[in-house]
């Protein structure tokens, strides 16, 4: 019933490698459009923050733990520092680990899910590795890295590294499997494509989809792990601010200053928010 | 093994006492802003003891009316107007909740796939239960009622099967459960949405003669919705022809397929295949390009871009459905209606419907043509093949035993010549094929390509000789990577021949033209193409490669009716030109027999008759072949008298066969008619030659005619 | 089923045997001599040394590993150096803290999450729907912690209705008890019910368009029957898995839950041994959560064979 609708796409993206051409037309859809503007004007706030707030995330001031006003939109934090001033700059820290840890992990993911091209016996191997990770839930995984590398940004980045590999490795490895009965597999099989040029032609490009979709959740997961893990204390120490470091600076002074949670849970919200917008589009796109 | 019903085409009785009628039906589909008429002004009676054929090919509509009777289109379908008398009342009016109550008590539906149509967490018994209890029968009574069912719908053991899980079942088995549900409540009217697609030839005649003998016994009407002529010719008594949503033609069985009224109905008709087909050797007279898609019909009548006998009226307006003819027989077609005979005998009418279609050869120069090429060279031999399938998981303790699916198998193609392998589901003849280009592993035996045997040679060597045997899909929509362009999917064949740059582009050309694509289609993505030209596709980039050998795996199996005819007459056209040798797979005999110079016709992992195709298809020595042949419903009325071998049961399992004869569980002169047969259980039968070059592994060969 | 089971265990243990090794190996991988680590801040000479002799640091580590598991099998789950306790006795003190939370949070995310997911899946006003639809999408992208903060504000802070801070035991005190528990089992289920729906309304539109829903059409069967006999029950099994999937980030939440509302749980525990480095309390720690999430899953398989003929008389 589509097919006309298909054709029309097809002609209008004819030239584009239709791989490109469909993720980039999740930033046609209302969600992709909102998703990408709200993360965009976020990295940029980060990126000029130095500009924007040249004072740096230090400057105190006289009164300390006031509400919201219209000169700090967040309030003052327990040292009289602007807590807006002081999200932008822990929101530097989040989106640095992110975008460091995330890609690296989803690419070194996919490759390692893909061993068993090399050989069944590494593929398996390689998969009861991932069940070790997988076996440790979330934030252990963190508990572990920082009781041997202590806290800070290094054992941060690890842990979302490791973490994000194993379902990125299963995307890869399931998208191999099922590649490689499909029929136009076999039928490069059987002109006589060699194997590495199989799997870069036919079964990479496949695997991709899941895997792009799965980062940008992974995004949003990096964000939500160096959160919790400096909640609890065992992630950036202060005074260098991160959107956790705020919130555990704020949960202290819940009763008296309630409003303080409230600013760099805001940030925390819409940048996981734009990732997940960004990840449904995407999703949309390649099950389009 | 008689046949026991003969269809009665009962004389008309006045449309006044009509079971169900259907009036200016229109189905539609919201499809993004616009609308898509997926049945489009459909009208039609069913009388009491009526068997109905609605056929058509995909998208014409046939399934989508089946469902707006039972008013159960999914959105976003919708049934916008017309009317279903039932029983006095229009369905389409009545409030859902009494709508529920007809469904299956007025009027039962069995579906297409009986795989998909059982719930897999019920037990069968509870879902045959759930059907009376909802139309009010006593949880204590039901079960017995239950009981009764499979035993009508001839299921063994009934009190052991009662209590199974759908998977435990086979697939004819499975549609006898669904048939079972349908009848739980009485019903008048059955409505069969291709009820044995999904089935193998054998278990298809099981099931229709089961249907066949249910109208008998309970005197239900029934509506059977198909896309196979056959069909309609061996259960029906009326006959719908439907075409972009509409009713194109309508008559009896004997009016439509004797004197079609309508170009398509008669184009069609003789674009198909048949068992007893004198036109060995000539192109089909093929209907041109494909089936309209039902979102873009085209203005006048559907079917006027295909039409050799399109006016310009037909172009603008759309023909009503009218009495031509005899009485009782209507077609939508101007043409028709002025009287003009749309059946020309397309034999003598070489008009060229085909565009790619050569002048027609006479019969005897072709079958001499082809008898000269079978003595040239062999390009592919196959010796003793057996490929092991059984699960490769190596346990601690212990190693799966080998399940062999195929099972010691010979054959041989030569230049020029089509051999065709025939047989069920799980016969094996698709793992034969694939072990023969590489892509499932051989457990023993050997192939050779060009005389030398490629499953001892090293991986180089094997890729040089495995490119003369290429390999072509059965369904052209999975075996097109859909992110490559055409050009793209050829240039990966052709640079493994070494070519570059304006040579490959050249060559690529020349594919193209070759298959009858046009070149400007180079640049498209898979999914701007109809099933047809992704066929073609698949086939440009076998020939890509340079092959001697094509191995065809059900080419055409997944096209539509009018469309297959087009890929058949390419491929003889191919074989001409090139000298190609063809091992073409199909569970289709007229296909089959239209194409073939040599047969093999396999059961359960091994081949049990082998020969030509005249010796084959004129005087089959294996009971099983004797009994596929009677099994093929074969689109003329002339053959519905015919005696049928209806072979009993399922194909075992290759994991553990019969001992001895592996087709004696099934045979009907074996050991089941002839306890005194003892030798077939005992004694595997050797493929031993019968006449010229006709063999057949059975001891008591050419006893069944 | 038997044999199902069997051919689940190798990677179980292996699961289990990596973690161990991983445990083991922590003290051992982190900078400085272990018993220096182990004896924690301004160690004196005779601690380390007696550490030394006790962990049999002089041993072979092949040795060293045997002996430690070997003691965990007789029950011996080693000493905190620091706190001068068994280890045992610290994780009995928090264990039941801890374990209120998860029973109560896991039994919030079946029901909500199959509540939700039920409705989500058969809902057919568009606006029902629309709402359904973004409630989930909210609680999926919110993490377990920012729910607790802004419960915290909500009942807590902005109106006194519950406690947010500290606990009581549900067995010592049950009505106040409940109360203590209440918020910080909401905030941890919220998420991963929100994916049990999810996974639960996508398995049912999926199911909805099986041919058995046709054919319960055409019996006539009701849109309710047809909602829970046939597409329910066909999505059950997919709605478990969802469940013994979240079960492992419901542990892992408890850490920051705990946190957040100063419960002393075993998260709790957990923290603070990083923080003082007192490794021998975090390698039981890890390996008993790890533990404990290979056993869900692994009663989630048994669940799922269970649910499913076609596992259950496979074989």
């Amino acid at each position: 019933m589509t097919s006309i609708e298909a054709i029309g796409r097809a002609r209008a993206t004819r030239r584009l490698n239709p791989t490109v051409a469909r993720y980039l037309s999740a930033f046609r859809t209302t969600r992709g459009i909102i998703g990408l503007t709200l993360l965009g004007i976020l990295v940029l706030a980060a990126v000029l923050a130095p500009v924007l707030f040249p004072g740096g995330y230090d400057q105190q001031g006289s009164t300390s733990l006031t509400g919201m006003s219209a000169a700090h939109p967040f309030g003052l934090d327990e040292f009289g520092r602007d807590i807006l001033t002081r999200s932008v700059y822990g929101l530097r820290i989040d989106l640095s680990l992110i975008f460091a840890a995330v890609p690296l992990s989803m690419a070194l993911g996919m490759v390692l899910g893909l061993a068993g091209a090399i050989s069944e016996r590494l593929g398996e191997a390689v998969q009861r590795l991932f069940d070790v990770v997988i076996g440790f839930p979330g934030l252990l995984l963190g508990i572990c890295l920082v009781a041997v590398l202590g806290p800070g940004w290094l054992a941060l980045f690890l842990t979302i590294l490791i973490s994000g590999m194993p379902t990125a490795g299963r995307l890869a490895r399931a998208a191999w499997l099922s590649q490689q009965s499909r029929e136009y597999v076999l039928a490069a099989r059987v002109l006589g494509v060699p194997k590495p040029k199989v799997l870069t032609r036919h079964i990479v490009p496949n695997a991709m989809d899941s895997i792009v979709v799965n980062g940008s959740v992974w995004m949003v997961i990096g964000v939500y792990i160096e959160a919790g893990l400096s909640i609890v204390g065992l992630g950036v120490q202060p005074p260098t601010p991160s959107l956790g470091v705020l919130l555990n600076n704020g949960l202290r002074f819940v009763t008296q200053a309630p409003t303080y949670l409230i600013g760099p849970a805001l940030i925390l919200v819409l940048l996981a928010l734009a990732f997940s917008l960004i990840a449904d589009a995407l999703n949309e796109a390649v099950n389009r | 093994m008689s046949n026991p019903t003969v269809v009665a085409t009962a004389a008309r009785p006045d449309s006044g006492r009509a079971l169900l009628r259907v009036r200016n039906l229109r189905t539609e589909f919201k499809v993004g802003q616009g609308r898509v008429q997926a049945v489009n002004d459909v009208s039609f009676d069913i009388h009491p003891g009526d068997v109905l054929g609605i056929v058509g090919e995909s998208g014409s509509g046939k399934s989508v009316t089946a469902r707006s009777i039972m008013r159960m289109v999914r959105a976003p379908g919708e049934i916008v107007g017309g009317s279903v008398e039932f029983g006095g009342e229009d369905l389409l009016l009545l409030p859902e909740r009494e709508m529920r109550r007809r469904r299956g008590s007025g009027v039962a539906m069995v579906f297409q796939d009986p795989q998909a149509a059982l719930n897999p967490v019920m037990t069968i018994g509870d879902q045959i239960i759930e059907a009376l209890t909802l139309h009010g029968t006593e949880k204590r009574t039901a079960r017995g009622r239950a009981l009764e069912l499979l035993d009508q719908v001839g299921i063994p053991d009934s009190g052991v099967k009662i209590d199974q899980y759908p998977h435990q079942f086979s697939g004819g088995m499975r549609q006898r459960v669904v048939i079972a549900i349908a009848l739980a409540n009485d019903p008048v009217l059955l409505i069969a949405d291709e009820p044995t697609t999904a089935l193998d030839v054998t278990i298809q005649a099981q099931i229709l003669r089961l249907l066949l003998r249910l109208r008998e016994e309970l005197g239900l009407a029934i509506a059977i919705i198909t896309h196979d002529m056959g069909v309609v010719a061996e259960m029906c008594s009326r006959v719908a022809v439907m075409y972009g949503g509409r009713v194109v033609e309508q008559g009896t069985v004997e009016q439509v397929l004797r004197t079609p009224r309508h170009p398509y109905t008669a184009a069609l008709l003789a674009a198909m295949p048949r068992l007893d087909d004198e036109r060995l050797g000539q192109p089909l007279p093929a209907i041109p390009g494909s089936p309209p898609d039902p979102s873009a019909l085209p203005p006048g009548c559907s079917f006027a871009p295909r039409c050799r006998f399109a006016e310009d009226g037909c172009r603008h307006e759309v023909p009503a459905l009218l009495q031509v003819g005899d009485e009782d027989q209507l077609s939508a077609c101007f043409v028709a209606q002025r009287g003009v005979a749309v059946n020309v005998t397309p034999a003598f009418d070489p008009v060229a419907v085909d565009p790619v279609a050569a002048e027609p050869v006479p019969v005897e120069d072709v079958l001499v043509e082809h008898r000269t090429a079978v003595d040239t060279d062999t390009v592919l031999e196959v010796r003793d093949l057996r490929v092991d399938v059984g699960s490769r998981r190596r346990g601690l303790f212990h190693r799966d035993p080998p399940v062999y699916a195929v099972d010691s198998v010979s054959l041989a193609v030569h230049a020029g010549e089509t051999v065709g392998l025939v047989g069920e589901s799980g016969c094996g003849k698709s793992t034969l094929s694939r072990s023969i280009v590489g892509i499932t592993p051989v457990a023993g035996g050997s192939v050779e390509v060009d005389g030398e045997d490629v499953t001892s040679m090293g991986d180089e060597q094997v890729a040089r000789i495995r490119s003369s045997v290429q390999y072509v899909f059965q369904d052209p929509y999975a075996s097109l990577n859909p992110r490559r362009t055409v050009r793209q999917s050829l240039a990966e064949a052709l640079s493994l021949r070494g070519l570059r740059g304006a040579e490959l582009e050249a060559e690529s050309h020349a594919l193209m033209d070759r298959v009858g694509l046009r070149r400007e289609y180079l640049d498209r993505y898979p999914h701007a193409f109809s099933g047809g030209q992704r066929q073609r596709i698949g086939i440009a980039r076998a020939l890509a490669r340079r092959p001697k050998v094509l191995i065809l795996d059900e080419p055409v199996s997944a096209l539509d009716m009018s469309i297959q005819a087009q890929i058949i007459n390419l491929l003889e056209e191919l074989q001409r030109e090139l000298g190609l040798g063809y091992l073409f797979i199909a569970h289709d005999l007229s296909v089959v027999r239209h194409l073939s110079d040599r047969v093999a016709v396999m059961y359960l992992g091994r081949i049990v008759e082998t020969g030509t195709a005249a010796e084959v298809y004129g005087d089959p020595q294996h009971p099983y072949t004797v009994a596929l042949l009677s099994s093929s419903p074969t689109p003329t009325v002339e053959e519905r008298t015919r005696e049928q071998i209806v072979l009993q049961g399922d194909l075992p399992s290759p994991a553990n066969p019969p001992s001895g004869c592996r087709f004696r569980t099934r045979c009907p002169i074996g050991p089941l008619v002839h306890p005194e047969r003892t030798i077939c259980a005992e004694q595997d039968p050797e493929l031993l030659p019968r006449h010229n070059h006709q063999a057949a592994a059975c001891h008591f060969p050419g006893e069944l005619l | 089923m038997t044999r199902f089971l069997l051919r689940k265990a190798p990677s179980v243990f292996f699961v289990l045997f990596a973690s161990s090794i991983i445990a083991f190996a922590l003290p051992r991988l982190a900078p400085g001599d272990v018993a220096v680590v182990l004896a924690g801040e301004n160690p004196d000479a005779q601690t380390i040394a007696a550490i030394r002799e006790q962990l049999g640091l002089n041993k072979s580590p092949v040795l060293q590993y045997a002996d430690w598991v070997g003691g965990l099998f007789r029950g011996d789950l080693g000493e905190s150096f620091l706190l001068h306790r068994s280890v045992a006795s610290l994780i009995g003190d928090r264990v039941g803290s801890t374990l209120e939370l998860a029973v109560l949070s896991t039994l919030f995310v079946i029901v909500i999450g199959a509540g939700l997911g039920i409705m989500a899946g058969s809902a057919r006003i568009g606006w029902v729907r629309a709402l359904l639809d973004f409630t989930d999408s909210l609680f999926v992208a919110i993490p377990s912690f920012v729910v607790g903060l802004g419960l915290i504000l909500l009942f807590g802070v902005f109106n006194r209705w519950l406690p947010v801070s500290g606990e009581v035991g549900v067995l010592q005190n049950p009505a106040i008890g409940i109360q203590y528990l209440v918020l910080p089992s909401l905030a941890l289920a919220l998420g991963p019910a929100a994916v049990v729906a999810r996974f639960i309304q996508t398995e049912m539109a999926t199911m909805r368009k099986a041919e058995f829903v046709d054919l319960a059409v055409s019996k006539g069967a009701s849109r309710r029957r047809i909602t829970f006999r046939h597409v329910f029950r066909n999505s059950l099994g997919s709605a478990v898995v969802a469940v013994g999937l979240q079960v492992g980030h419901v542990l892992a939440g408890a850490v920051v839950i705990e946190a957040i509302f100063a419960r002393n749980g075993l998260g709790q525990l957990a923290v603070t041994s990083v923080q003082s480095r007192d490794f021998t309390v975090l390698q039981v720690l890890i390996l008993g959560a790890v533990f404990v999430a290979v056993v869900c899953q692994l009663f989630t398989e048994i669940i799922l064979a269970a649910l499913d003929p076609r596992i259950r008389l496979g074989e």
